[in-house]
């Protein structure tokens, strides 16, 4: 045994003996970790950032992450703020992360912008909401960034004329206005565009007037859970795809629902920017780790949006050395390349903005029987179309 | 009635509580802000649900109409604030006077269903409405000037805290005063027994319109606060399901005493805020299982238990 | 435009069954009892997970699995009625309100708990899936099968109050509780059987509605407006009011749905209003009759 290794031993001995001496770095996540969106976000959103955790430990000898979970069950401003505050008055958060919603995320902007707090959103996914601070990343998607290069395939794959339904409410409304125009300017034609309200429990009349209109295809955006289940079901049961319709979709088959969608989900084609059956060793290495941890988990894009969140968080938690430099740490997150599960990412050095492939995939059976989004086509480095107008 | 140092020590019981509160949370002034904004919404409810005498689950309505109507304001008139409070108070108010001549000619579940309806119809129009309101998105982007000219909002909520404070102050005592001029007997009586008060000449219906109409102007003074406070209104703010959270409170507390609504707003803020950073998975399951036991148990909510309490101390008969 | 029409009365129809089914048992509790129920949905929930485990987890066949989830909503209905809500008749209507909302929010994080926050699909068979051809256009075959069912109930609910001597029992007590009991009746037990029972037809409606109205923890939430709608339109206590309240009702969101596509929820609740504001008792309101 050398000296050298001796000494390295007792300063590893001497680390771990001494935890006060370790620099803790707080970082407050804001979810919905409880009601109706806990399944589509708030879980996934702690199993993305434990697992990333498992897999990668700390940031650097020294340093310790706290992760402090908070609630917010809805869109809420107010309440948004209100902990948003909390957490960097009264626990001394260096950063935040999380945010489902855009009106939450918008409301705590204020605080992150004026005390100078980097914070990483896990989903909140119009494409307003990263400019509201000059310390927002957001590691999710827009829906600009997803829809653009689906009415591209979409095109490609010879329709001519298109169908928008969409669910009436900002990101549907977002998708829609993003598709129809990538569509247009292609040369398709968008015969007819539908807004269903958000309540909607019954698809089927909206499903038989579009199909007496005959398009090729039928551009669809639903929110997760309930609705997209009684779309799809309506969509299979009132006969659109045996009368040649094809179902142009983007979130509607994401793991989460997939399994319960069940064999009417079979066929489906969608372009989005994570499928569990992404075929790389990363994500291989997510899964198992996401399954060890949590075995009735799916891998699901809020999970790998959080998980390369965390990504994030650590790259700048490294770059500060775990002080509180929130410019050097925004500093240096921009324009940052790495490999995530879903395939290579980017943060954009102007926008701060996440710049990533979409994939476009189609529902299949796996060797075990269950369903799939099998990627066949690859649309590289998107950026967020919304911000470039 | 309570002799003149009670009603005076009653009038200042917000301020001290809101002091303690402050001492209790020195770095949460934002969330102390919010139990503050709340706490007026929950008043204004217990004139509808506690002193009417009738059940709604449209009451968010008012608060969101306020809202947006304040954020509206300072986005296109005048960031000025006070006057962006009135323009809220404004707003619920005609939309609760509007949809009184409708409501309050219905009870029971015909009422509750009208209210739900109303607040659904208005929540649609907003939501359609995106390039006014922001739809779902919110409606963002104004700035507030100080109040009075002098206090700047800070992203720490310190103005916030202290404006909202004070305006809940104001509307509290004025409220406890109003209740016990003959309006606010008369509108008790009616609660009590309608037929009663029709018989003996008392106007029911005009009475019933004015309370809705006066409830849903504070309501929307609360709704305007939010707005100024927060700076962005989400349409969470019109939902039905506020209208049932804030009911809860009422509830918790106790209707039909100014006290239950100050008490159960506080209580199960504090609580969620608790709950909400333990476990926040079963907290729904805790807010039905106290629901299920005070309505079982202790109808009459808090105050009721406190009043219960304090009698048997006292000896003497509860209230 | 013939043909639109008809698709408008073809789904505004097979809608309209639907939501009968799930708030056909709510207007006996409201209308006979007089118990403001807002935990009616649960039971449907109830019904729907209760089938979706049968057929998922011991495979029994979906007709009998509707039948078992009917009785199991029904027996957790008696017990509830039994454990707290007995106590709550002729409780002011605020109390029965709170109350409700406190066992649904019971309901849901127990439904979390068990099966999870997303939702859970109801298996259908094979046969039940897909379109049915009617010649002009198709139609979801599990529609025709709700609908058919609805018919049942609705004929089993006449039988059951017109034709037995429960059904003369709770007449019997409805228009005179205190009366019917110095007759011998039991008038206790004709509450809990009559509440049973409404959850268990909820409970039918939960699972043949299932490809509508998703089975989720939320289900007792999201979807109370609509059952409370159908019930309040069609006048509590009145049966055949709520078939036609569930058929109105159906009929102008699926109208709006062809031809306002925006504006399909707006239409269901300006109807409602304009309903309830020209009668307030809904539209056909029990005078001691069914």
């Amino acid at each position: 045994m050398s000296f050298g290794t001796v000494l390295r031993a007792g300063a590893v001995a001497l680390a771990m003996t001494a935890p006060a001496m370790a620099e803790t770095v707080k970082v407050g996540v804001i979810g919905p970790f409880s009601g109706p969106f806990s399944g589509s976000f708030g879980e996934p959103f702690r199993q993305g950032v434990e697992t990333y955790v498992a897999m990668n430990g700390q940031p650097a000898d020294g340093i310790e992450v706290e992760f402090i979970w908070r609630d917010l069950q809805k869109p809420d401003p107010g309440q948004a703020r209100a902990l948003a505050q909390e957490l960097v008055a009264k626990d001394g958060v260096q950063y935040l992360a999380g945010f489902v919603f855009t009106p939450n995320a918008i409301a705590a902007a204020g605080i992150s912008q004026q005390a100078k707090i980097p914070t990483v959103i896990f989903n909140a996914s119009a494409s307003a909401v990263v400019s509201q601070s000059e310390y927002y990343v957001r590691t999710s998607n827009t829906l600009a960034q997803v829809s653009v290069p689906t009415a591209q395939d979409a095109l490609d794959k010879g329709y001519k004329t298109v169908v928008t339904a969409v669910s009436d409410y900002a990101p549907g409304v977002d998708a829609e206005t993003n598709f129809a125009k990538a569509f247009t300017e292609g040369g398709g034609e968008v015969l007819e565009s539908i807004r269903m309200p958000l309540s909607t429990t019954d698809f089927g009349p909206y499903l038989q007037s579009i199909q007496l209109k005959k398009p090729d295809a039928l551009f669809v955006f639903l929110p997760y859970g309930p609705p997209t289940y009684s779309f799809v079901n309506a969509y299979r049961d009132n006969g659109l795809d045996k009368a040649g319709i094809a179902f142009v979709g983007t979130s509607e088959t994401q793991e989460v629902d997939l399994q319960s969608l069940g064999d009417a989900a079979l066929g489906l084609e969608t372009g989005y920017f994570y499928s569990a059956a992404h075929e790389s060793p990363e994500n291989d290495a997510f899964k198992a780790k996401l399954k060890e941890l949590y075995p009735n988990a799916e891998p699901n894009p809020a999970t790998v949006a959080a998980f390369d969140g965390t990504h994030a968080l650590y790259e700048m938690i490294r770059a500060t050395g775990g002080k509180t430099d929130p410019d050097a740490a925004i500093a240096a997150i921009k324009g940052k390349s790495w490999e995530s599960p879903r395939g290579p990412i980017t943060i954009d050095a102007d926008t701060r903005d996440i710049v990533q492939n979409v994939y476009i995939r189609k529902v299949e059976k796996d060797a075990d029987g269950r369903l799939v989004n099998r990627e066949y086509k690859t649309y590289e480095a998107q950026p967020d179309f919304g911000a470039q107008k | 009635m309570t002799s003149f140092p009670t009603r005076i020590l009653g009038d200042l019981a917000v301020p001290l509580a809101g002091l303690i509160l402050l001492a209790l949370y020195p770095s949460q002034q934002a969330f102390l802000a919010q139990i503050a904004i709340t706490a007026i919404l929950v008043l204004s409810l217990d004139l509808v649900v506690g002193f009417a005498g009738l059940a709604t689950l449209g009451h968010a309505a008012m608060f969101g109409a306020g809202a947006y109507a304040a954020g509206l304001y300072a986005l296109h008139v005048w960031s000025e604030p006070l006057t962006g409070l009135i323009a809220g108070a404004l707003a619920g108010a005609v939309v609760a006077g509007a949809t009184a001549l409708m409501l309050m000619r219905a009870h029971g579940l015909t009422f509750l269903m009208m209210t739900v309806a109303i607040s659904q119809v208005l929540y649609e129009i907003v939501s359609k409405a995106r390039d006014v309101t922001g739809g779902d998105d919110g409606l963002f982007g104004f700035t507030m000037q100080p109040v009075l000219g002098v206090w700047e909002f800070d992203f720490f909520g310190k103005l916030a805290f202290w404006y909202s404070l004070a305006v809940l102050w104001i509307v509290f005592v004025l409220l406890r005063r109003l209740m016990v001029t003959p309006f606010g007997q008369t509108v008790r009586a009616i609660r009590d027994d309608a037929g009663r008060v029709g018989s003996l000449g008392g106007r029911v219906y005009r009475h019933r319109v004015v309370v809705y109409t006066l409830s849903g102007g504070i309501a929307g003074l609360a709704g305007a606060l939010s707005a100024q406070t927060v700076q962005v209104v989400g349409l969470s703010s019109l939902s039905v399901t506020y209208s049932a959270e804030i009911l809860v409170m009422l509830v918790l507390g106790g209707t039909g005493r100014l006290w239950g609504a100050l008490v159960g707003t506080l209580v199960f803020t504090v609580i969620h805020h608790y709950a909400a950073s333990i476990d926040p998975v079963r907290w729904m399951l805790f807010i039905g299982l106290i629901l299920v036991v005070i309505v079982l148990f202790l109808p009459g909510g808090l105050t009721r238990g406190i009043a219960l309490i304090h009698a048997w101390l006292t000896g003497r008969r509860a209230p | 435009m013939a043909s639109l029409l008809a698709s408008i009365l073809i789904d505004g129809f097979a809608y309209g069954m639907v939501l009968f089914m799930v708030s056909v048992g709510l207007t006996v509790t409201l209308g006979l009892m007089r118990f403001v129920n807002l935990a009616h949905g649960m039971f449907a929930m109830i019904g729907g997970y209760a089938a979706a485990s049968l057929i998922t987890m011991a495979g029994v066949p979906y007709i009998l699995a509707l039948i078992l989830a009917a009785i199991v909503a029904g027996i957790i209905a008696l017990g509830l009625e039994i454990s707290v809500i007995r106590w709550m008749y002729g409780r002011p209507e605020l109390d029965q309100v709170l109350l409700t909302i406190g066992l649904v929010f019971i309901g849901i994080a127990l439904a979390g708990m068990l099966f999870g926050n997303s939702l859970v699909p109801v298996p259908l068979p094979d046969m039940l899936r897909g379109a049915s051809d009617l010649g002009f256009r198709v139609m979801p075959t599990q529609r025709i099968v709700a609908a058919v069912v609805g018919l049942l109930s609705l004929l089993a609910i006449w039988l059951l109050l017109d034709r037995t001597m429960f059904g003369i029992r709770l007449r019997a007590t409805v228009d005179n509780a205190r009366a019917a009991g110095e007759l011998g009746i039991n008038t206790r037990r004709v509450y809990a059987i009559a509440f049973s029972v409404g959850a268990a037809l909820a409970g039918l409606g939960g699972v043949v509605g299932a490809e509508l109205l998703p089975v989720e923890p939320y289900y007792p939430l999201k979807y109370l407006v609509l059952f409370l709608a159908v019930v309040a339109v069609g006048g509590p206590g009145s049966v055949f009011g709520s078939l036609i309240a569930a058929l109105l009702l159906g009929t102008v969101e699926t109208a709006g749905k062809y031809l306002a596509p925006g504006f399909a929820t707006i239409g269901l609740f300006v109807v409602m209003l304009l309903v309830l504001s020209w009668r307030p008792d809904g539209l056909f309101h029990r005078k001691s009759r069914l």
